[in-house]
């Protein structure tokens, strides 16, 4: 039986522990896949960081965790990013890893669709309707000819059986493994109809900035060899990931990390643009997701 | 007034609290929304959260219902005979073993997109506390009366009509209490894949941080179950006043 004194004894071990040099913590908002790949190739040991990363899932809230404190660093989308600042949450973007927004909508080809628009008119389309993407799609085309259902997440067993069926994607991912099923898909960049956030964004808080500036630094140094080092020779990552993300499979891994290079590859990897943020922020304070429009010097560092 | 008061008290005093720690920048408010900010989301989408509010409801009254016949009417079958419980009773734990998130996107599958789906959710996680209740309700009928019915040689039916089931209802009451809000809960859950009512407000709501109109959300899905833990309760005094301790007014 436990005594108050071993209780205490223990409570104070337990506290001793919570104060050992504190790790740096980095929240993802989806399991390890090749989206993350330089996050884990990243050598991290030799700019002196402790880094452990926190998978996530459906819905991980990684911004308000780097808002709250919860994780040091986190991955969120540029959109989400804007948001959350509008909210008064102080996120600043520090390393874009995909240049171009990979998300997507795919229909089969078989409807021989020729635009985004033409998918709506008829048939069912899974989209997660809150995205600020979704709602320009509703406003510019409507969704009154099309049944709109919850996005299924990367499940694609409904697309499969219904032919009528279209479903928000990342283009490099489902649409693959459609394939593999034996359906041929067409698809649709949501970039076409001009929204185009950075999205698997490295992001921390402002306290963070202003009060650990090298380590900031010394994250964006390691992140960026990571992925130069992925965008290389991914197979050592993957097998890594592969390892914590069995669900996942080996061979997917691979034809993932290949299709989403030429979204990530640019001059220097990982970096934005001002005129990238403001046209962003039009865009969202044109939709009222946003109060109104605000500097874009104010969402992102270039370390 | 005297029954409203003592929830009140506390209602009102932690409502101010989180008021003052929002406001006074304690907490921060994209992490917990001000109450007055919840009021305000509420009221500014009513016509969206009234039309949601309606379709869970419908939603969660339907999958109760059902859950309340097919669980009362398995109980009986398991009752009637020790074989036929010892068969039947273990397959009726795993319905409260379902982890309903993990088979939701098969529900879709099979009922499709809107309030099948819904309804099915609902049933599967409200149907067990109403078999187990049930089940000891009928098992655990007074022998003496028992042996009584039996002395005037009543048919298996009237001991069922007139005297076990009867004596069960306290027990199939706190069934139908936990099955409530279980009910709720596996509505809105179903909402989240098949698309609908308040659990599809709470997603949307969540994708754009608008932490109040999630708050706002939840705030009415707890109301409803309250309102249906309530409607049991005034089932429970109706039927229970005259004989069973739990319902005699206490002075």
């Amino acid at each position: 039986m436990m005594n108050r004194r071993t209780f205490l004894g223990a409570s104070v071990a337990l506290l001793a522990a919570c104060g050992k040099a504190p790790k740096i913590r980095l929240a993802l908002n989806w399991k390890p896949d090749p989206q993350f790949g330089g996050f884990y190739a990243a050598p991290y040991d030799k700019h002196g960081l402790d880094v452990e990363i926190l998978p996530g899932g459906a819905g991980t809230p990684t911004v308000q965790m780097i808002g709250a404190g919860s994780a040091e660093f986190g991955i969120v989308s540029a959109d989400e990013l804007v948001v959350a600042r509008s909210h008064g949450n102080d996120v600043v973007a520090l390393f874009a890893v995909f240049q171009n927004c990979p998300q997507g909508i795919m229909a089969h080809a078989s409807r021989h669709l020729a635009s985004i628009g033409d998918v709506l008119k008829e048939g069912t389309l899974a989209i997660q309707r809150g995205l600020p993407y979704a709602r320009i799609l509703e406003k510019k085309y409507r969704f009154d000819h099309v049944k709109v259902v919850p996005s299924p997440g990367g499940d694609i067993s409904a697309f499969l059986r219904d032919e009528k069926f279209a479903q928000q994607c990342f283009v490099m991912s489902e649409p693959l493994q459609a394939k593999h099923a034996g359906v041929d898909v067409t698809v649709f960049p949501v970039a076409d109809i001009g929204y185009n956030p950075y999205t698997t964004v490295l992001a921390t808080s402002g306290a963070q900035l202003t009060n650990n500036p090298d380590r900031a630094k010394a994250m964006v140094a390691a992140v960026r060899k990571g992925w130069r080092a992925y965008l290389n020779d991914p197979a050592p990552t993957n097998a890594k990931m592969h390892d914590l993300n069995p669900s996942m499979e080996a061979a997917a891994f691979a034809e993932v990390a290949e299709a989403q290079k030429s979204f990530i590859e640019t001059a220097e990897l990982g970096s934005m643009t001002a005129e990238r943020w403001t046209m962003l922020i039009g865009q969202l304070a044109e939709l009222g997701d946003i109060p109104q429009a605000f500097p874009a010097q104010d969402c992102f560092r270039s370390l | 007034m005297k029954r409203f008061l003592p929830p009140l008290i506390p209602f009102i005093v932690v409502t101010l609290a989180l008021e003052w720690m929002v406001r006074s920048g304690f907490v921060p408010s994209y992490l917990v929304p001000a109450p007055s900010a919840v009021l305000r989301a509420l009221y500014e989408s009513r016509d969206e959260l009234g039309a949601a509010m309606a379709k869970t409801s419908a939603a969660a009254v339907m999958g109760f219902a059902l859950s309340t016949l097919t669980g009362v009417a398995i109980a009986v079958l398991l009752s009637s005979s020790r074989a036929i419980q010892r068969s039947f009773y273990p397959y009726a734990v795993f319905f409260q073993t379902v982890p309903i998130i993990a088979i939701a996107p098969l529900l879709v599958i099979w009922f499709g997109y809107g309030i099948k789906t819904v309804i099915a959710s609902a049933f599967i996680v409200s149907i067990f506390p109403v078999i187990a209740n049930t089940l000891t309700g009928l098992l655990s009928t007074d022998p003496a009366l028992r042996d009584l019915f039996r002395l005037y040689r009543a048919s298996a039916t009237v001991t069922l009509v007139k005297l076990r089931f009867p004596a069960a209802l306290p027990q199939i009451l706190t069934g139908l209490r936990v099955a409530s809000g279980l009910a709720v809960i596996g509505a809105i859950v179903g909402e989240f894949i098949g698309g609908q009512g308040l659990g599809s407000v709470v997603d949307v709501a969540r994708t754009q941080q608008r932490v109040d109109k999630v708050f706002a959300a939840v705030l009415l899905a707890s109301l409803l179950g309250l309102a249906l833990f309530g409607l049991i309760n005034l089932i429970s005094a109706v039927t229970l006043r005259r004989w069973h301790a739990s319902e005699a007014t206490m002075e």
